[in-house]
């Protein structure tokens, strides 16, 4: 008497449990948990436009995605014991992924590896690092930059370039990648490579070369500054010597400096970095390791040509000038 | 009609009705919940988002509303700047107006605009550029940027092609100053000279981007909604995601949303999720669309259906138990009368089922006892008749006269007759005589015990006369037992036994003794056989008692057929009882009731 009662009790709870589970799963769907970031920029100087927009970057990528974001820094672009500390706290607090723009410092490949040995997902933006495994990447393509400097090194000078390229140290893989890239352009214009040069990071020494160049009797039609002090000095000495017309300079990032250069004429076009895609990406593909999809090991995001024709279009204005609210 | 209905898999294959019943109700109830918090769910989710698609419309009515209030502002010192003396004769080209003169004017109109920028946070710049080559802004020293050409500008262009009507810029980065660049709204104007046709110079009001930029970064569309602002060319004005879209990383309905008439909205679902755009204009040809995300907007989606699961559990919960109760409710009189039936398959015809309500199962159960009512009556007729077949039976075993006996008697008779012992004669044939009567007669089972006593007295007396000295006898019988009635022939198998097998067997020995004895208790008489013969061993005794009809041939008229009679007129409660001891005698005690 008593059996049939206990099946019957069996077969409802059955189908109650599968149809509401049914329910719950497939009609109405799981709701998606809120995954944590970390992303530790290389700087968090409010008056550092470029990570600045990283951030930015990254605050739409966790907006769109409903995660939760922390983006951290040293005050100081290249304190590489703060970042370390940071990373190391970071660390503790365990989120799912660490989205890092690392400083170039010999114990930073240890750091990163403990990221991925503490079982978060790491994700290199800016620069990358000598890891095995190699990280997955988000950086801008340096040496796409580079080809399209040299390109424009190649249109401006009619297709007879002669090059002196000032960067800034021989160590520097940015710059390195970017020289590559550039290498790769003039490939078919043998001899147009006149002299390479370094002034470090300093607008100074960019100068002092640019001023020994003109001086010199070594005639060049172009000058490609890598990155934005050797732009910057370069463009002085060319003014002081009123070469700016006669001497093409191409130069590397933004400034309001170099904006103003560009306006003025003396710099005839300005590769520009795009930061905040490049936050964005990072937090996107950040997400993507997390749900342990594949993502891409590299992802190279391109750079603008700037010129002064074009240099306030809609979209170049945005980045050149990615602050819209005065500070 | 279908032939083959020989196997028909039930819906529900289990055995009692209440499983059945309760399976039923429960699936029943389940889909009925089911069906019911599926639609209410869907119908509040349904409610909510058209709550929130009104909430949404009111937030960007209201963001139109403050953007037009800026907009409006710009348009206001516009006009002033456009009726301004100053200004007129400042830019003017007949103005006849010395350097000195210009100073003074160009300082005037630098404080009306500094003034007005003063009182306006929103406002960054406020300038004039006549075609005469003069220009004056808000500030009282300006330098404009020597790389800008301000013929190149937008703003310039538009406002001298609206000519005298005021237009709006996209935003854009003011770099007409020097040193300064600002993101910035600007409405520009072209101001005619007194006479209202010529054209005389540019007046350009610049709003700090920023204060749109705040506006629409404050609107909180749920945790993934956004607002945006489009112009009627499709440029984007404010894009949260601009950047994206300029790099095509992401992409925006744009098109979509300036086809969209204003206060309208439009779903969107694609890979970005499902989401609601709803669209307004504002009065200077942009576009302000807000995006709201489905999942967001329910912000309590998972409370809402966690507490419809709740509630509808709990409903379930409930209606299980009542539909196991129900059902047991229903199948219990099926049940009652089932377990009846049991009772009277194992034989208990006195049951009678209970009945209820008088619905088909009340009505089954009156069925029921009116059948089993009827069998009980058929079988106890019959067990009647069987009983009065069984009854006359032995009636008819008891009544014979052995054969034997009566060989024997007549043969005393004729040996007494030869010895010319008459008187014994004229007795031993009397007796014989009663005795054959009494057993001839038919009209009645029971007499009184009086006749019964007449009876054994002319049997005892026959045998005595046959054995002398041999036999000897006592009848004992309570004078007050005599009116009561008892069966006929009772006593005298049991004397006949008594005789030929207790006493008869006692070779040598004289005075073999029969006693019979008759008395009464409170409710029963009892008579007592007995006699000091030989006796039986417990053996002995135990199978007279089994011993069945077929024996009855040799062994006269067997005790148990005289039980059977007893226990068939008066009941089981009486009947014969024997004890007996080797050597010793026999003695049969006879139960009967007291009938008057």
């Amino acid at each position: 008497m008593r059996k049939p009662k206990y099946a019957i009790g069996f077969i409802i709870l059955v189908l109650v449990v599968g149809v509401y589970s049914i329910v719950y799963f497939k009609l109405i769907g799981s709701p998606h948990k809120g995954n944590n970031v970390t992303v530790v920029l290389k700087s968090m100087n409010v008056r550092l436009d470029f990570w600045q927009a990283v951030s930015n970057g990254a605050e739409a990528a966790a907006k769109e995605m409903g995660l939760e974001l922390v983006v951290q820094g040293p005050l100081q672009e290249g304190d590489a014991d703060d970042q370390i500390l940071i990373l190391e706290d970071a660390i503790d607090r365990k989120p799912d992924a660490i989205v890092v723009a690392p400083i170039m410092d010999d114990r930073m490949p240890a750091m990163l590896d403990k990221i991925r040995s503490s079982g978060i997902e790491l994700i290199v933006i800016d620069t990358p690092v000598d890891m095995n495994p190699a990280p997955v990447v988000v950086s801008n393509d340096h040496e796409e930059a580079g080809r399209l400097a040299g390109q424009t090194a190649i249109d401006e000078a009619k297709g007879r370039p002669t090059v002196a390229i000032i960067g800034d140290s021989a160590d520097s893989r940015i710059s390195a990648e970017r020289l590559t890239g550039l290498k790769q352009a003039m490939l078919p214009y043998k001899d147009s490579l006149i002299g390479m040069y370094y002034a470090d990071n300093s607008e100074e020494q960019a100068y002092e070369v640019a001023k020994r160049l003109l001086a010199e009797d070594n005639p060049f039609n172009t000058l490609i500054a890598l990155n934005e002090s050797a732009t910057l000095g370069a463009a002085k000495a060319l003014k002081e010597r009123n070469k700016s017309g006669v001497i093409n300079l191409i130069g590397f990032d933004s400034s309001v400096d170099e904006i103003q250069l560009l306006e003025a004429g003396v710099v005839k076009a300005a590769i520009v970095q795009k930061p905040f895609n490049m936050g964005y990406l990072g937090v996107k593909t950040a997400l993507k390791l997390i749900h342990g999809g594949d993502a891409e090991s590299i992802t190279y995001i391109e750079s603008n040509l700037i010129t002064k024709e074009n240099m306030y279009s809609p979209e170049n204005q945005k980045l050149l000038f990615p602050f819209i609210n005065n500070r | 009609m279908p032939k083959e209905r020989s196997i028909r898999i039930p819906l529900f294959p289990l055995k009692s009705i209440q499983s059945n019943i309760s399976m039923a109700f429960s699936l029943l109830i389940l889909a009925a919940i089911v069906v019911t918090s599926l639609v209410s769910y869907q119908v509040s989710v349904a409610a909510v988002e058209r709550n929130s698609q009104g909430y949404i419309e009111e937030i960007i009515k209201q963001v139109n509303t403050n953007i037009q209030s800026y907009v409006d502002n710009m348009e206001n010192i516009s006009l002033l700047a456009l009726t301004n003396k100053d200004v007129k004769y400042y830019i003017s080209d007949n103005a006849f107006i010395s350097a000195e003169d210009r100073r003074t004017y160009e300082k005037r109109i630098s404080d009306l605009f500094q003034a007005i920028l003063y009182t306006r946070q929103d406002i960054s710049s406020i300038m004039v550029f006549g075609y005469n080559g003069r220009f004056v802004s808000d500030r009282r020293i300006t330098n404009l940027n020597p790389n800008a050409r301000l013929q190149e500008q937008a703003w310039y262009q538009l406002a001298k092609s609206a000519s005298g009507k005021s237009v709006i810029s996209a935003p854009h980065v003011q770099n007409i100053i020097q040193n300064e660049y600002k993101w910035v709204v600007s409405l520009s104007r072209e101001l005619k000279s007194t006479d209202g046709i010529t054209a005389e110079g540019i007046f350009l009001v610049d709003l700090n981007l920023s204060i749109i930029n705040d506006i629409c970064n404050n609107i909180n569309l749920g945790k993934k909604g956004y607002l945006f602002i489009v112009d009627q060319n499709g440029n984007i004005v404010y894009h949260p995601q601009q950047q994206l879209i300029d790099s095509k990383l992401g992409t925006e309905r744009i098109s979509e949303v300036i086809q969209a008439p204003s206060g309208s909205s439009f779903n969107v679902n694609d890979g970005d999720g499902k989401r609601i755009y709803s669209v307004q204009d504002t009065n200077f040809g942009w576009k302000i669309a807000g995006v709201a995300y489905s999942d967001d907007l329910i912000a309590s989606q998972d409370e809402l259906r966690n507490s419809i699961l709740l509630y509808s559990l709990c409903g379930l919960a409930i209606s299980l138990l009542i539909s196991v109760w129900l059902s047991h409710r229903l199948s219990k009189p099926i049940k009652d009368l089932q377990s009846d039936m049991k009772q009277v398959e194992k034989g208990n015809f006195d049951i009678q089922t209970e009945i209820g309500q008088m619905n088909e199962i009340g009505q089954l159960g009156r069925s029921f006892n009116l059948m089993v009512s009827r069998t009980k009556f058929l079988m106890e007729e019959m067990i009647h008749n069987q009983e009065n077949k069984r009854k006359s039976e032995l009636l008819l075993l008891q009544s014979q006269i052995n054969p034997h006996f009566l060989y024997n008697t007549l043969d005393s008779i004729v040996w007494m007759a030869e010895q010319k012992q008459h008187e014994e004669v004229v007795l031993m044939t009397s007796a014989l005589a009663k005795l054959f009567r009494a057993s001839i007669t038919k009209d009645q089972e029971l007499v009184p015990i009086r006749v019964e006593i007449e009876h054994i007295t002319n049997y005892l007396l026959i045998q005595k006369m046959r054995y002398h000295d041999e036999l000897d006898y006592v009848i004992d019988i309570d004078e007050a037992i005599l009116p009561y009635k008892t069966l006929k022939i009772l006593l005298q198998p049991f004397i006949e036994n008594a005789i030929y097998h207790g006493i008869r067997n006692m070779y040598g020995i004289e005075n073999g003794l029969v006693t019979i004895r008759g008395r009464q208790t409170d409710d029963h008489i009892v008579f007592e056989v007995e006699d000091n013969g030989h006796g039986m061993t417990p053996e002995q005794l135990g199978r007279i008692l089994q011993r069945n009809e077929e024996d009855n041939r040799n062994q006269g008229i067997g005790i148990n057929n005289v039980n059977e009679r007893i226990k068939l007129y008066f009941g089981h409660e009486y009947g014969i009882q024997i004890r007996s001891e080797i050597e010793e005698g026999t003695c049969v005690t006879i139960t009967i009731p007291k009938l008057e």
